[in-house]
This record gives C-alpha cells, sequence and structure tokens, in this order.
C-alpha cells in the first residue's frame, strides 16, 4: 500500500544503476570529481526532494558548480518521482477498484444463491397451491354436478307426477266404462273377446301408470325435494327406495339381499344419507362378475346402528385399498368413476359422527361397515 | 534530529473549477521559509491526471519540522477512484466550487462524492477541517452572493470564500481559513503551543507569508 506521508528514498526515486550514471556524466561535465553521499556530512552540499534531503555531494568543486550539479540531479529526481508517484498512485487505485469488484462480486454471487433458494421453494409452494386449487375445483365441480343431477330429477318427477295423475284416474273411468259396456253386450260374444282383451290393456296400462307414480316418489324421496333439512327418518325405508332406483343395474331381481332389523329413526340428512347408501350400492354392483351376490344388513349396535354391505366382487389389492378414501383416486377407466364414491361416504359419516371400516381381499370381495349413532347430533 | 509532522490537505471539486489554478497562485504568491517544486501531472489538454502537488513547510530550530503536502484531485467523474486514492488520510480538505450558474449542478454531485469517498475512506466531513471556495468571481453569469448565503449560511461551512484564482483573488485567504480550522486538531495532537510555543497566529503566520512583490489578497 501506498503511503505518501512517507518520503520516497534515492532508491526509490531512481534505480541504484541510473544514479551512478548520472554521477559518472556530473564528474565528466565539472571535469572533477563527484562523490555521492548516503549520509551528511561536514562541506557536502544536499540534494532534496520534496523538502527532504535524500543525498549530498562531496567534491573540491567550487561551491557554485557543487551548487548546479546538486540542482541537476534534484531535477532529475523530480521528473523521475513524478512517474514513481503516479504509478503508485495508480496501484493503489487500481488495487481498491480489484476489491471492491471482488467484494460485489461475492455480494452478487450471495444474493443469486438466495434467490435461488427462494425461487426453488416458491416453485414448491406453487405447485402445493396449483394441487390444492385442483382439488377443491373437481370437488366443486362434482358437487354442482350432483345437486344438477338432483334438481333435474325433481323437475322431472314434478312433470310427469301430473299427467300420470289424470292417465291412472281416466283410465279407472275407461275401466268403468267398459265394464257397464260388457254388461249391455254380453250377447255378442265376438265382441266379448275384444273387450276382454280392453280389460287387460287397461289392466296392464294402469299397472304401467302406478308404477311410474312409485318410481316418481322414490326420486322425489332420493332428490330429497320435500325435505332438505335434518330430521328423524327410517333408515330402512331408506335402503329399500335406494334399491329401487338402482333396479336397472341388477342383473337379476336377487342379486341384492336385504337383511334389515327393526331400527328407531335416526337423526341426520336422509338426502346425504341416500347419497352415501347409494354410492355403497352401486361401489358393490360394479365389483360384481357373474352370479355376483350383494347382502345388505342393518341392526342396532349398542346405542349406534350398523349398516353392512357385502359383495362378493373382484375385491382391492393392498395398494387400492390404502388409497380407496383418497378424493379422485379411481381404478375405473376415464368417465367410468369420479374417484369421489368412498370419499363421499366417509364425508356424510363423519357428518353425523359415525364411523367405517373397509376390509376387501383381492377375488374373495369387499364388505363395507358403517355406524351411525341413534341419537347423534349431526353437524 | 527535529519531529516531523507531515499534514496533508486536498484540493476538490468539479472538474475546471480551478483546483489547479489555487495550486498554482499558492505556489507564485507564497514566500514560507520552506517550498518545494510544484509537481504538475495533466494531460495535453491542462486536465489533472493523476494530482497536483505542492510541498510547503517551515522548521522551529532544530526540534520541530512541520511540512504540508498540497494535493489537487482530477475534477472528472471517471476519475473516481484516483480521487478516493488522493483522499485517504487527508487532515483538511479545501472544495473549490464553480461560481458559473450553469455549474451548481456539478458543484453539487461532487460535495456528495466528497462526502462518499471520505467516508469510504474512513473520514467524516462533519468533522474534517474543510473550507468552500467559490472560484471564478470575476465571471459575468455567476451565483449571486445572496443565493450563497441562502443556500450555505446555516450550514457549518459557513463563511464561504469568494475567490478569483486566476487573478489571485481569495486564493491565499482560503488557505489561511483552512489553516484556521486545522490548527485545533494538530494542536491537540501534536501539542504545538505546549511543546514547542507555537499558537494558532505563529502558526498561520509561517505558514501564509507572502513574497513582498505578490502581496495580493
Amino acid at each position: 500500500m501506498y503511503d505518501d506521508r512517507e518520503e520516497l528514498s534515492l532508491d526509490e526515486l531512481l534505480p541504484p544503476a541510473q544514479v551512478t550514471r548520472a554521477m559518472i556524466l556530473l564528474t565528466n561535465l565539472c571535469g572533477a570529481e563527484i562523490v555521492l553521499l548516503r549520509h551528511p556530512e561536514a562541506q557536502a552540499t544536499p540534494v532534496e526532494f520534496s523538502l527532504e534531503p535524500v543525498a549530498w555531494l562531496k567534491s573540491d568543486l567550487p561551491i557554485p558548480q557543487r551548487r548546479a550539479a546538486a540542482a541537476l540531479l534534484e531535477l532529475l529526481l523530480f521528473h523521475a518521482a513524478k512517474y514513481r508517484l503516479a504509478a503508485n498512485l495508480h496501484l493503489t487505485a487500481t488495487e481498491a477498484n480489484y476489491q471492491e469488484l471482488q467484494q460485489q462480486h461475492a455480494a452478487l454471487q450471495a444474493s443469486e444463491a438466495r434467490y435461488r433458494l427462494l425461487s426453488e421453494s416458491l416453485q414448491e409452494r406453487v405447485d402445493s397451491q396449483v394441487r390444492t386449487i385442483r382439488e377443491s375445483q373437481q370437488k366443486l365441480y362434482e358437487s354442482a354436478r350432483l345437486r344438477a343431477v338432483g334438481q333435474l330429477a325433481a323437475g322431472m318427477a314434478h312433470e310427469i307426477n301430473t299427467p300420470i295423475g289424470f292417465i291412472s284416474s281416466n283410465l279407472r273411468t275407461a275401466q268403468e266404462y267398459l265394464g257397464e259396456i260388457t254388461e249391455s253386450a254380453e250377447a255378442e260374444s265376438n265382441l266379448g273377446e275384444l273387450i276382454e282383451d280392453f280389460h287387460s290393456l287397461l289392466e296392464e296400462s294402469l299397472d304401467g301408470a302406478n308404477r311410474i307414480s312409485g318410481l316418481i316418489r322414490d326420486i322425489r324421496l332420493f332428490a330429497n325435494i320435500d325435505q332438505t333439512d335434518h330430521r328423524h327418518f327410517d333408515l330402512n325405508a331408506l335402503i329399500e327406495t335406494t334399491l329401487r332406483l338402482l333396479q336397472p343395474d341388477l342383473a337379476t331381481p336377487d342379486t341384492v339381499t336385504l337383511r334389515l332389523d327393526r331400527l328407531p329413526r335416526i337423526p341426520g340428512y336422509p338426502a346425504k344419507i341416500g347419497q352415501a347408501i347409494h354410492n355403497a350400492l352401486t361401489n358393490a354392483l360394479r365389483s360384481l362378475g357373474d352370479e355376483g351376490k350383494v347382502v345388505v344388513t342393518t341392526r342396532p349396535v349398542d346405542d349406534m346402528i350398523e349398516l353392512t354391505v357385502q359383495d362378493n366382487g373382484h375385491g382391492m389389492s393392498q395398494e387400492v385399498r390404502e388409497r380407496a378414501f383418497e378424493p379422485f383416486y379411481t381404478t375405473r377407466e376415464v368417465g367410468m368413476g369420479s374417484g369421489l364414491g368412498l370419499p363421499v361416504i366417509l364425508d356424510v359419516v363423519t357428518a353425523h359422527h359415525g364411523r367405517l371400516n373397509l376390509t376387501s381381499e383381492v377375488g374373495q370381495g369387499t364388505c363395507l361397515t358403517l355406524w351411525l349413532p341413534i341419537a347423534g347430533q349431526a353437524s | 534530529m527535529p519531529n516531523k509532522i507531515v499534514l496533508k490537505i486536498v484540493y476538490y471539486g468539479p472538474a475546471m473549477s480551478g483546483k489547479t489554478t489555487n495550486l498554482l497562485q499558492l505556489h507564485a504568491l507564497l514566500d514560507p521559509q520552506r517550498m518545494g517544486e510544484l509537481m504538475v501531472m495533466e494531460t495535453r489538454d491542462d486536465r489533472t491526471l493523476f494530482f497536483d502537488m505542492l510541498p510547503i513547510g517551515f522548521q522551529q530550530e532544530q526540534t520541530l519540522d512541520i511540512r504540508l503536502k498540497l494535493y489537487t484531485v482530477p475534477g472528472q467523474v471517471e476519475h473516481d477512484s484516483t480521487r478516493k486514492a488522493v483522499l485517504s488520510r487527508a487532515d483538511g480538505v479545501i472544495f473549490v466550487a464553480d461560481s458559473q450558474l450553469n455549474q451548481q449542478e456539478n458543484n453539487a454531485v461532487s460535495f456528495e462524492n466528497l462526502a462518499d469517498n471520505l467516508h469510504k475512506v474512513g473520514l467524516d466531513i462533519e468533522r474534517i477541517p474543510l473550507v468552500v471556495q467559490f472560484n471564478k468571481r470575476d465571471l459575468s453569469r455567476i451565483v449571486e452572493e445572496k443565493t450563497l448565503r441562502e443556500r450555505w449560511s446555516s450550514s457549518a461551512w459557513w463563511p464561504l470564500v469568494l475567490s478569483s484564482a486566476l487573478k489571485g483573488h481569495g486564493v491565499i485567504e482560503t488557505f489561511e481559513r483552512l489553516l484556521e480550522r486545522l490548527y485545533p486538531a494538530v494542536n491537540e495532537a501534536h501539542g504545538l503551543s505546549r511543546h514547542y510555543g507555537i499558537d494558532r497566529s505563529v502558526f498561520l503566520e509561517r505558514l501564509t507569508r507572502c513574497r513582498e512583490d505578490h502581496h495580493v489578497r
């Protein structure tokens, strides 16, 4: 480091070889020997640089000549010093610049590392947020879809109900008329057969109309058009209704066997419980192969009602069982299963302060057991 | 050997404000006991490249040897690292501002730069002896004295020195003002009056003594 308080020495100003050369030249110029001393001596003339004597000249020359020789040497040193001082300053400034650059570089590297870390954790957080948003979007979509289906069913039930009412009524009246016509036309045997046939036609139509009316009753109950609130309800009736809705999915009428004990009415949301039973039955029915059977049982156990849905279908592997309650996890083909069947059952049971158990073996079948409190309080 | 005290005084300020001219005038006007050659390092167009340096001083019998090294810095913005190196370990600063109206922005930038660089070399602009000189008062389109008073009278550097370095006006006065502000610190550090009997007036007189034939103040 360059320190401008320390005066430059003779050697720093001018290399020794140059000093020797200058002394030879001075000696030749003056025609008498001139000796350069590095320490003061009596009768010697000082050579100064920047107010500081840096050398002394000793000679037999007259004083003016000796002074002139010293002044010439001083001039030489002055110009050498200009370069030396500028070079020193330049070096100092360059070193300082370099150090500053290095510090800036280190600071930049540190900040870059900090930002890289931040960006990595940001990516992670963004990914997890995206996952959460996607999941809740899917849930919203599913529940909106279910609601729409329910509304559609309710609307349809209403639209069909009125015409079915007067169709049934008209058919009955027609049947009465036909009775009267039969009495007055007994003589005509040919006509008798025709009227007989007409009778059975009306019988069949009435039966069909009655079946449609029953179906509408079930849809209304399932879609819960009349009552959406929390109330006491008959679980067995709900199971029967739900099963009737699934009738078209059954391979044979006796695919599903109901073994229902007498039960007290339990508090809850029948529409939600209905949805859970619907999901459980659907799952069971879809797992069945040829000659598959499903058994549904209910019975009171202590202060709970136990509901089991047991099938002898294809069952689940351990891996599938572990993920069965994960929303949107499905083993069915795309579009065939929402992956929400079991999660919805779990949600409903939890909302009713109940419990749930799932056992399954590949090739053996699956048993889903729900326990619902008899005197529970639903949230 | 006498005790040696070396003091460093730096002329700072924007480019072309007259720092080197101040030094040239001091060299021409002053007649202290000792004065070395004025070293000027400039480019061909008279811009200072590294620095200018003038050593002056006096000796008190065989007890004390006081040296003042007067430096200028290059004013151009791009020579900042050189300015910082020259400013390092300064004992006092003379800020030479340009009075011309169109140079006020440059003055402000340079003064900020001075504060900044002092801080970087471990000095404090609030504490270092500092005199502000407004130069080029002989020109016509210059900042009025009234305006300067408004801007500077509440600062620690008031009063300013108005100068025309080219004509030799105000140069010695600026230097003298700096020595006045410098003396207490030097006296405290080296006991000038206690050990050597050099009080402020002696200090000033011996360093600002002028040639008989050039007495311009």
